[in-house]
């Protein structure tokens, strides 16, 4: 690897909302380390399937799947190439054999379907000395970059007083597609040898926006938590607090690096 | 807020429902021979049958709202509870009865996926605005009238049953018992306590959370001006007064529920309604019944 070269770390947390089976976890997350040698950006991605939504584990599960696809269904990151995307995804998700074990069941595929909020990112430049990150949204999972115990960017910006409230996402509703459209958000930044990006879901991203605000340094320790059980216990003291709300929580954490690519480990 | 709506501070602070803290939802309906008059606007039916209607459209929403995962179990969010007063079809007579179905009568307030489980029928419902694109509907209550209005005797046979499960799941949100009638109260005071003493007894039971929610629905056979969860009345006929006495002020879900639907609230408005029509009581039963659930 040439001087300068950066390589990204990654390691994933999820806890499921308390009073349920880890098997209930309805977000997703996933990652491709990419190909520097072949110039393919790492992806990283999480979702969150809404709680009230039908059969949400499998869309947010398809989504993830889909978005880190190698073989040419993964979705460029931009608004066309992610609307098409939300296309595909909507007629894979109806075209999908299904057997109904009741009539809820299958008035709630067709008249409602399922939802997830969304937020996707490419690590673009990772094996050289400029790497950025682009990303895309729908709904209130953020990203944060972290430097030098910072936050120096936030996507999407929301504060405080925007989580809790009905939230875009992905509908595997046809007629969403306009709104989806209207409701995706993309930006991009520089990073640097150092960096965290931190992607959440809604529950432990509102907290980090609220401590960020407040002056409350215990959000840097998701910059080191390096262990399952550390994770969890953080989210339960914060719970306990009622410093997060009892949802599903999911961190994907990506540390910039001037070394190999770590190895993606997704903790539970 | 408005802290005029703060009188249920516990459905306002926490209005979800979860397996661990599942939510009661009852109701009341009035199977007096009045209910047997056609409902002007309804298709031909009648209070009786637009009321059934109405009560198996909300059973069914919250079936359907209590389905998450593919070939999976409804998860058990809501007990319910329904009670028919007037003509006892069990019996012939007048009185009291569950009008849930089968042997789930015995038991009075069951959890919703075994309601689920035991439709009366399946049936295609001609209704387009209840299921636009599938039309297949399970029954759970049928339609019956006759005799008068022994309601003070289902508020006090509700009580007891709410009571029971209120005891059982002291964590959980108050239960919300939702009353439909068309006519005056026959047998006040039963047992010595009128009308608004068996509500009181009713809305006294509580859980950790707060007290029960009590709503009334009067149903109006022909055209009349509806007045919908005010927060006075004034001028309205018998039963009006007594029924808006009787009703719980609107908790903030069930306020926002309301405003969703654009209907225009005062604050203080009570969960009452005078002279519903069909489309009404289908609206009056969602805003008093459309809880976001969620586990944990």
């Amino acid at each position: 690897m040439a001087d300068g070269a950066t390589a990204v770390e990654l390691v994933a947390f999820a806890v499921a909302k308390a009073g349920s089976a880890d098997s209930e976890w309805e977000d997703c997350t996933g990652y491709d380390p990419g190909d520097p040698r072949t110039g393919r950006p790492a992806r990283l991605v999480v979702v969150d399937g809404a709680t009230e939504a039908y059969d949400a584990i499998h869309w947010a599960g398809q989504l993830v799947d889909s978005f880190l696809a190698p073989d040419g269904r993964a979705p460029t990151l931009d608004p066309a190439g992610l609307d098409a995307w939300f296309g595909r995804q909507q007629q894979l998700w109806a075209g999908a054999p299904r057997a109904f074990a009741s009539v809820f069941e299958e008035h709630k595929f067709h008249e409602s379907g399922s939802f997830a909020t969304f937020l996707g990112c490419e690590l673009r430049g990772l094996g050289g000395p400029d790497p950025r990150w682009v990303a895309a949204a729908i709904g209130d999972a953020v990203l944060f970059q972290e430097r030098d115990g910072r936050i120096v960017a936030q996507f999407p910006g929301l504060g405080v007083e925007d989580f809790g409230v009905t939230p875009e996402g992905v509908s595997t509703q046809p007629t969403q597609r306009t709104r989806m459209r209207s409701a995706l958000r993309t930006q991009d930044g520089a990073l640097q040898v150092g960096d965290h990006l931190l992607l959440a879901t809604d529950a432990l991203a509102e907290w980090v926006v609220r401590a960020s605000r407040d002056g409350d340094a215990r959000w840097r320790e998701l910059t080191s938590i390096d262990h399952p059980q550390v994770f969890r216990d953080l989210v339960d003291r914060l719970r306990g607090a009622d410093d997060v709300r009892n949802d599903d929580v999911t961190l994907l954490r990506a540390h910039v690096t001037p070394a190999e690519a770590g190895v993606l480990v997704i903790c539970r | 807020m408005n802290p005029s709506y703060n009188t249920h501070p516990s459905y306002n602070q926490a209005p979800v429902f979860s397996r661990q803290t599942p939510g009661c939802i009852v109701l009341l309906v009035d199977r007096s021979d009045s209910m047997g008059q056609p409902w002007a606007g309804a298709e031909g039916l009648t209070l009786a049958q637009g009321a059934a209607r109405a009560i198996n459209k909300v059973l069914f929403q919250l079936c359907v709202k209590s389905t998450k995962e593919a070939g999976k179990p409804l998860r058990p969010y809501f007990y319910i509870g329904v009670y028919g007063y007037g003509l006892c079809p069990r019996t012939g007579l007048e009185g009291v009865e569950s009008a849930l179905p089968g042997a789930l009568a015995q038991r009075a307030i069951v959890p919703l996926p075994e309601l689920a489980d035991s439709p009366i029928d399946v049936r295609s419902d001609p209704s387009a605005d209840v299921m636009p694109r599938r039309s297949r509907m399970p029954v759970w209550y049928e339609p019956a009238h006759g005799f008068r209005t022994p309601m003070c005797a289902a508020m006090a046979l509700a009580g007891s049953h709410v009571a029971e499960w209120a005891r059982a799941f002291p964590r959980s949100l108050p239960p919300i018992v939702i009353n439909m009638t068309d006519g005056l109260v026959t047998d006040s005071p039963y047992q010595g306590v009128d009308l608004a003493g068996w509500a009181a007894r009713l809305t006294s039971i509580r859980t950790d959370l707060g007290q029960t929610v009590l709503l009334n629905v009067f149903l109006s056979a022909s055209p009349a001006p509806i007045t919908a969860f005010p927060a006075r009345v004034r001028d309205l006929p018998e039963p009006a007064p007594e029924l808006f006495a009787i009703s719980s002020e609107l908790p903030e879900t069930m306020v926002r529920n309301a405003r969703a639907e654009r209907i225009e609230l005062e604050p203080g408005a009570r969960g009452f309604v005078f002279n519903a029509d069909l489309a009404m009581l289908v609206k009056f039963l969602e805003i008093g019944t459309r809880y976001e659930v969620r586990d944990g």
